[in-house]
């Protein structure tokens, strides 16, 4: 799991375009959205892409995105369950 | 006043302004269900024009084969041959200008290109329209993403009003492809069945193509005007200054454009009486935030018992075409005592409570009102009214005034130039290129010290302009922290958004590695550049995005002019050349303000600028 959030950490600054940060800057804990990084509506359908090209999971639309994309650590826990690739 | 001779829309429905104003009297739409248009893998509804149809009526017209033109060309053609045959104008006089409204013009030749390669380029499909029609002068494309149909008419009443041109001829065109479609669905905004604009199950927009061609003409005596000519009584655009994608969720933009039309022109004409109004034209896309931000808008513009109507329904969202098309249909409308329903709607239930019309009924209403809203943070609101020729309230509430104003006094405050070698404010080299570096705009960005970190999910272009932006302003004292309906943005370049929009098709091009990326797709609109300004610097004036075939001081100094003209509230204009295409960085900006002691032509003595 810890190395699954380490991974995702990567492909969130990597996506996002999170300029001088690096993965201990996020804490896997904290919420994505809002406060923090500094995320937009943008971002979140960025990440909807990055979960269906780096995972093979399809979110249908941004509501069913902002269950997941609460906190890296409950993004992981989605994807260990429902990854297909 | 401005007021049209001619027009004509070419869509799916039917060839002709009248025949697309029966098939929707008819409830017709060729919106429908494609499992994988364009060798999309995911369905979509959309509505297109047959080929065949348009190849059969441009044969009519034009001798040589039907594969010189695309088929967006060949229907910006079919609209502006008809418009201007009901004009009786003769288009190659010089006293006529062509403007082109369009987002993505020939965007799917990225994929493959059978024609010369300057034909994916904005500037080019207007030179061959205009060329087509033997006319003699530059034409200038507008290209505001959604807004760009009703940004062409307020830029032909300016040219009309200020250029000294006597004829405007206003042509928005857009087909899909590919590359709109997949953008689209990559931000999840298309429905997947017929769009419900307004209602409460709405749940997203459907794309469509289309032409249509205005004919505006000038003439400040009132007797002059035709009788049922539609009068273009004003048009405003208004920056949100809040997110690039997303529609302001109190519609600050969309707002502050109804109270400058309503407000009237300028002293010469007054306050419009909002009684008149038949009905409102809205943008009605059927995405959740669009409907309820004009919902928004029209409520607090008090105007929520007039009737609401949008046109998406009948023909999609047709991008580009779009405030033209819809500008003409609710022109049809009126002149019939009609008011459009709003087909696909049965219960309307946007943010704020709005009057909109679900079927369609008659009216005695001479005016209406055309909003539309898009990418970018942009709005834009026309006024418009009907010559009846029981009515002498246009005489009346126009004046006889000249609405010529004086030509204001503008002086350079700042300028700055970015090349790909270095970056010169005020005529002082304050950063040259590493040789090495192949991060020259970052570099830039260190350098000056800024703090945005925005500024690494923008594409080339917009970090340009940004960064010239963040000099041009520097060290100027002004309010910072509160949207400023008296700046603008008004930007040209030759590439618009091609240097992006080719990294685009690279997430499109393969079919085994296709994911569309929304984050790149939102930067393939030219005129985001100005959004992203807007946003940064709190402007909420106009933003405008023009391509034309190369960078003239000429021109640009014109295009400013004309916009503190139009708009007497303004004292800043951010403007200027930004280009970027090939990996090659052009960027000539200058920050100018109104009315003040010292100044200097724009552009053409800039060694007068004082640092």
């Amino acid at each position: 799991m810890e190395e699954l959030i380490l991974e995702l950490k990567k492909e969130i600054i990597d996506v996002l375009n999170l300029e001088g940060m690096t993965p201990a800057d996020i804490d896997e804990n904290a919420p994505l959205f809002g406060e923090g990084l500094g995320l937009d509506s943008i971002d979140a359908l960025e990440l909807i892409v990055l979960m269906e090209k780096n995972y093979g999971i399809k979110l249908a639309n941004a509501n069913e995105g902002k269950e997941i994309f609460k906190s890296v650590r409950v993004m992981a826990e989605y994807i260990k369950e429902h990854r297909t690739k | 006043m401005i007021f049209s001779i001619g027009d004509s829309i070419i869509s799916p429905l039917a060839m002709t302004s009248h025949g697309n104003f029966e098939a929707v009297m008819r409830g017709e739409s060729r919106l429908q269900y494609y499992e994988h248009a364009f060798g999309l893998p995911e369905p979509c509804f959309i509505s297109l024009m047959e080929d065949e149809r348009i190849d059969r009526a441009f044969e009519t017209i034009y001798d040589y084969s039907v594969k010189d033109y695309t088929k967006m060309e060949k229907a910006a053609i079919l609209a502006v041959h008809q418009a201007i045959a009901e004009a009786n104008i003769a288009a190659n006089r010089s006293d006529v200008i062509f403007i082109l409204s369009t987002t993505k013009g020939n965007v799917d030749l990225l994929e493959s290109n059978p024609y010369e390669p300057e034909r994916p380029y904005l500037w080019r499909s207007a030179q061959l329209i205009a060329e087509f029609f033997g006319n003699p002068n530059t034409p200038i494309v507008v290209s505001n993403a959604c807004i760009s149909g009703c940004a062409a008419q307020i830029a032909a009443a300016n040219q009309l009003r200020y250029g000294g041109y006597k004829y405007a001829v206003v042509v928005g065109a857009e087909t899909l492809s590919k590359f709109v479609i997949s953008g689209f669905q990559s931000f999840k905004a298309l429905s997947k069945e017929r769009c419900m604009p307004f209602d409460g199950s709405r749940c997203g927009l459907n794309l469509g193509e289309a032409a249509a061609a205005i004919v505006y003409t000038i003439d400040d005596d009132p007797t002059h005007i035709p009788d049922n000519a539609l009068i273009l009584r004003a048009g405003a655009i208004n920056n949100d200054a809040n997110h690039i994608s997303g529609p302001s969720r109190t519609g600050e933009g969309l707002l502050r454009a109804i109270n400058k039309v309503i407000a009237g022109f300028d002293n010469a004409q007054p306050a419009f009486d909002v009684n008149r109004l038949a009905f409102i034209n809205a943008h009605g896309t059927a995405t959740l935030y669009n409907d309820d931000m004009e919902s928004v808008a029209i409520s607090r513009a008090n105007l929520q018992q007039v009737p609401v109507n949008s046109l998406k329904g009948y023909f999609g969202h047709t991008l580009g075409a779009a405030g033209i098309l819809e500008t003409i249909m609710a022109y049809q409308a009126i002149k019939n005592h009609t008011i459009i329903g709003t087909k696909g709607t049965d219960n309307p239930a946007p943010a704020c409570p709005i009057n909109v019309a679900t079927s369609t009924m008659n009216t005695n209403g001479d005016a209406f009102m055309k909003l539309i809203s898009g990418f970018g943070g942009s709005n834009a609101a026309l006024l418009m009214e009907i010559n009846r020729n029981d009515n002498m309230s246009v005489v009346e509430t126009h004046g006889r005034a000249s609405l010529q104003p004086e030509k204001p006094t503008i002086s350079v405050i700042s300028q700055c130039d970015i090349t790909d070698d270095a970056v010169v404010l005020n005529g002082q080299t304050i950063i040259s290129r590493n040789a090495d570096s192949n991060t020259w705009l970052a570099d830039i960005y260190r350098h000056i010290g800024m703090a945005y970190p925005k500024f690494f999910k923008m594409d080339n272009l917009c970090k340009a302009g940004t960064l010239a932006a963040e000099l041009l302003l520097k060290d100027v004292d002004f309010d910072r922290e509160t949207v400023k309906p008296d700046w603008a943005v008004v930007l040209m370049n030759s590439a618009s958004s091609l240097d992006d929009d080719r990294h685009y098709q690279t997430t499109i091009q393969d079919a085994d590695n296709y994911y569309p990326s929304p984050a790149v797709f939102v930067y393939t609109l030219a005129n985001i550049i100005t959004g992203e300004i807007a946003i940064r610097h709190k402007i909420g004036g106009e933003s405008s995005f023009y391509v034309v075939p190369a960078f003239s001081p000429e021109q640009m100094d014109t295009m400013v002019s004309q916009c503190f003209s139009a708009n007497p509230e303004l004292t800043h204009i951010i403007c200027g050349w930004a280009d970027y295409d090939e990996g090659k960085c052009e960027v000539k900006m200058q920050l100018l303000e109104k009315n003040v002691e010292t100044h200097c032509s724009v552009y053409q003595n800039n060694e007068r600028i004082e640092n």
